[in-house]
């Protein structure tokens, strides 16, 4: 048996421990004298510094000083934030000091942003940094410390391409409008040639980093953001997407199988959307091409028996590089009747700080959640969380035919308070599981703007908590609202592992379409760990891409192994996947240099009698409460149809996904443009129930207007 | 409401001043400057929202140690100083009977108590003069409750060797 750890010893005597870990030290003590003798006296220790450390020099306010503490201090003008970095020398070798001053009026506007743990930076490392904060008047930033929140500090990753500005002249600069100060920042500079940094909307966790010329900076900051007022549109910097390296092509003879994960989200198309909109070409590691092609409804045929789901597999010649094929594979789930879905336990948990308080944030979540109550019947319990400073139960379960209740509790909703949460996701999943549908539907709906920040702070140990909840039957929905703050790579992998999905509610059609005509899908799942996997017959098909998908890969052996977790599909959602094909015979793989050392001969023309079938799609799946997942196997003929004689769907999708290839910037179609991805999706439209359609050929027209690359032909009108 | 404030700073003035005095005393080492740090933390109670009791204590230690830490800077401008070393560096002009109280000469225990490292001693007095958990201390101090364990730890053991030793 290892000795007991001296440490715990220690935190054991003085009372610091756990029941659990209290029981496992008590245990070892049992057989260790000299432990047992160490916890004697370090208890004696401890008495004996409290007795005499009770005797300390006693030292109280004057009088004078107490009186006017008791005093209610007569009010202060509102204030505004102002930094102004300054350049130093003198301390240790070159020195870069920051002074931030305070003064002015901030206050009214972002009180509630301002929060918890602005406290003072200057940690002097190498080469040195001074940064000290100046008051310009009496009040100091500490108040906003709320000791709950402090501990969770977090020193995060750093995401990829935070930017700093450095401009001239060095003196104050006022920052943004209305400021958010709730940071601690650790600037670490290196460099003679910097004068003053102006910091762009960091957010929590984030660490900036500049280098080349000889010069870099890095500025860290802590649980906080420095952000300009909630409502305005960020420098994008201030949201982090993962980074994303497209689908190489495979050789099918190296690797006849290729894996994935479905994906139903679509959040990555509505915050493209929003880019877009603003006159922005979104940044490429936000599209995720899948989420891209998965935003439209597409007609597919439902199932017919009792599977959950139908397979529709397509081919046709590759739009971006006709002598490849492009085969597309789609899953549309069961569509369930109303009175024949299972009854809904949900769980709302809303985000109510300060930085929700804009139109397209709580008040947008109210109508979310009004138009979903009234999708709801009697059968099913609604219930409300907040966070924001605190966690709190502003709804218990309700039967969701209490209408005027519900929509009672959701107008009372209020922003405010700080973003910093106290135990917000465990109070959502504990109600989740005290109304918890043994037969039904229990899912905790979170809506945030991507503070995420409710109680749990290890990233990883909130997906475990998470994922734990999801075994046991708590489903989570996650619905990002507003902009500017959207940490999507976080909440993407949080519905990810809560066996949920991702939406991201940028308008109120969007609200509708997420949560009204498409309630079901967003819901009930009808399917969990659903895997693809592809074999493809190497006598007619020489190697392959899988377009998007980059997150949702799996190794080939996970296919059939069980425990490995993948994607959900709801009732009556689409999914769709593109691979491109490079077939037997066309030019050699993009990108590959032939085997040297692999004597292959040229590939023999298919042998008249073999398999004609180009490709086999593996499915799995588990019904939402079954441990053992289920196979269905579809065996694909391919052809080389011309793709303007393909199906609409075919063209449409075909042409999101070559879209999403250019916002991406992916080599295969450097060139293309805008203009091409409009032709091939503007005769695609057919009906158009939604105007999602419409919307997106809008779209490509802004996009088209903002690329770079010159376009040589006009953009067709509608 | 207002009133429910009035009456709750007069509790917390009543209940915390004088340990917020020595601990501030023990961060700067001069009665005045422990005085006006603990006066302006009170004041700060009135922009602040009312409490929860639990975290009363961490935020006015909290407040009143960056406080401290704010007056030592002054002192000495142009200087960059961690917390830690702030807090070991005693400001200047002390009195007799300050350095006296300052050494607690009375007991050997506190003696060797005021001679540990100035973090050590700090988390050791929040433990037992304010009778703060790790996780309080953690609060008060930035440090993560690992390294608030770790500090009194070693802290204690010092102190066991060398109060064993006479």
């Amino acid at each position: 048996m290892k000795p007991i750890d001296e440490i715990q010893l220690t935190a054991y005597a003085l009372g610091e421990l756990s029941a659990a870990e209290r029981a496992e030290i008590e245990d070892r003590l049992q057989s260790d004298p000299a432990a047992r003798a160490a916890v004697e006296e370090i208890r004696a220790l401890a008495a004996q510094l409290e007795t005499e450390l009770k005797n300390a020099p006693d030292i109280s306010l004057t009088d004078d000083q107490r009186r006017r503490v008791l005093q209610p201090p007569a009010p202060t003008d509102g204030r505004l934030v102002r930094f102004s970095w300054r350049r130093a020398t003198g301390f240790a070798a070159v020195a870069a000091a920051v002074t931030l001053v305070f003064g002015g009026v901030l206050w009214q506007a972002s009180r509630n942003l301002l929060q918890n743990r602005f406290a003072k930076l200057c940690e002097t490392s190498e080469p040195a940094i001074s940064c000290e904060i100046v008051q310009t008047d009496s009040q100091t930033l500490d108040e906003l410390l709320v000791p709950a929140e402090l501990p969770d500090l977090v020193d995060a990753v750093a995401p990829p391409d935070l930017d700093l500005e450095m401009t001239a002249p060095p003196e104050i600069q006022d920052f943004c409008p209305a400021p958010v100060m709730d940071s601690v920042t650790e600037l670490n500079l290196a460099s003679d040639a910097i004068s003053p940094i102006v910091m762009k909307g960091l957010a929590p966790g984030q660490m900036a980093n500049r280098s080349g010329a000889g010069r870099t900076a890095s500025l860290r900051c802590y649980g906080g953001s420095w952000a300009p007022h909630p409502c305005a549109v960020p420098p994008e910097n201030a949201e982090s997407y993962a980074p994303i390296q497209g689908n190489a092509f495979k050789q099918v003879a190296n690797e006849p199988l290729s894996t994935f994960s479905i994906d139903v989200d679509t959040a990555s198309y509505a915050n493209i959307r929003r880019f877009l909109r603003a006159g922005q070409m979104p940044p490429p590691d936000a599209v995720r091409i899948e989420e891209m092609v998965n935003y439209f409804p597409y007609d597919y045929a439902p199932p017919q028996d009792d599977v959950p789901f139908a397979v529709h597999v397509e081919s046709a010649a590759c739009p971006w590089n006709p002598a490849h094929a492009l085969v597309k594979i789609g899953l549309k789930g069961k569509e369930l009747a109303a009175d024949a879905r299972p009854p809904c336990n949900l769980v709302f948990l809303l985000d109510v700080s300060g930085s929700m308080d804009c139109d397209n944030k709580l008040p947008l979540v109210k109508k979310a959640i009004q138009l979903l109550a009234r999708q709801l019947t009697a059968r099913d319990r609604v219930s409300i969380a907040v966070y924001a400073g605190a966690a709190g139960l502003v709804l218990p379960a309700t039967p969701a035919s209490e209408l005027a209740t519900i929509e009672a509790a959701i107008e009372h909703l209020q922003a405010g308070g700080s973003t910093a949460g106290g135990e917000g996701i465990r109070l959502a999943y504990d109600e989740a599981r005290k109304t918890f549908l043994p037969d039904g539907n229990n899912r905790v709906v979170l809506c945030t703007d991507g503070d995420f920040n409710v109680g749990i702070t290890d990233s990883e140990e909130l997906a475990g908590f998470i994922a734990e909840r999801a075994q046991q039957g708590i489903f989570l929905t996650v619905l990002g609202f507003g902009m500017g703050n959207l940490k999507d790579d976080r909440l993407e992998t949080l519905a990810d592992k809560g066996n949920g999905n991702y939406a991201y509610v940028d308008s109120f059609s969007e609200a509708r379409k997420t949560l009204a005509e498409q309630a079901a899908g967003t819901l009930f799942a009808i399917a969990k760990d659903v895997k693809l996997q592809i074999e493809f017959n190497p006598a007619h098909v020489s190697a392959y891409r899988l377009i998007g998908y980059e997150n949702r890969l799996l190794a080939k052996e996970d296919f059939n192994d069980d425990r490995k977790d993948a994607g959900e599909l709801g009732a009556g959602h689409v999914v769709t996947a593109f691979y491109e094909l490079v077939p037997v015979g066309a030019e050699s793989t993009p990108g590959v240099d032939p085997l040297k050392y692999q004597s292959r001969e040229e590939p023999p023309a298919p042998p008249a009698n073999a398999n004609p079938e180009w490709l086999t799609v593996k499915l799995r799946y588990k019904l939402p409460k079954a441990n053992q997942s289920a196979k269905i196997e579809v065996p694909f003929v391919g052809g080389a149809a011309a793709f303007e004689n393909a199906s609409a769907d075919f063209r449409f999708a075909a042409g999101v996904a070559a879209a999403g290839l250019m916002l991406r910037g992916d080599p295969s179609v450097l060139d293309l443009d805008y203009a091409d991805a409009i032709a091939w999706t503007s005769g695609a439209v057919g009906a158009d129930p939604g105007g999602y359609r419409r919307e997106f050929l809008d779209l490509l027209r802004n996009a088209a207007a903002l690329a770079p690359r010159p376009t040589d032909a006009p953009v067709p009108a509608p | 409401m207002k009133r429910d404030k009035t009456k709750w700073i007069q509790e917390v003035v009543a209940r915390y001043e004088r340990p917020l005095c020595q601990y501030a005393f023990r961060l700067t080492g001069n009665y005045e400057s422990a005085r006006d740090a603990v006066q302006d933390v009170f004041l700060k109670l009135w922009r602040a929202k009312v409490l929860e009791d639990e975290r009363t204590a961490p935020w006015l230690f909290r407040v009143c140690r960056n406080r401290c830490i704010d007056m030592l800077r002054k002192d000495k401008p142009m200087q960059t100083l961690t917390d830690a070393q702030a807090a070991a560096v005693p400001a200047p002009g002390r009195s007799p009977a300050e350095e006296t109280s300052l050494h607690e000469s009375a007991s050997l225990l506190l003696r060797k108590l005021a001679e540990l490292p100035a973090n050590q001693a700090e988390v050791i007095r929040l433990k037992f003069q304010q009778q703060m958990s790790y996780r309080e201390i953690a609060a008060v101090t930035s440090l993560s409750e690992t390294n608030v364990g770790y500090l009194i730890h070693v802290g204690i053991q010092t102190l066991r060797r060398q109060t064993a030793q006479s």
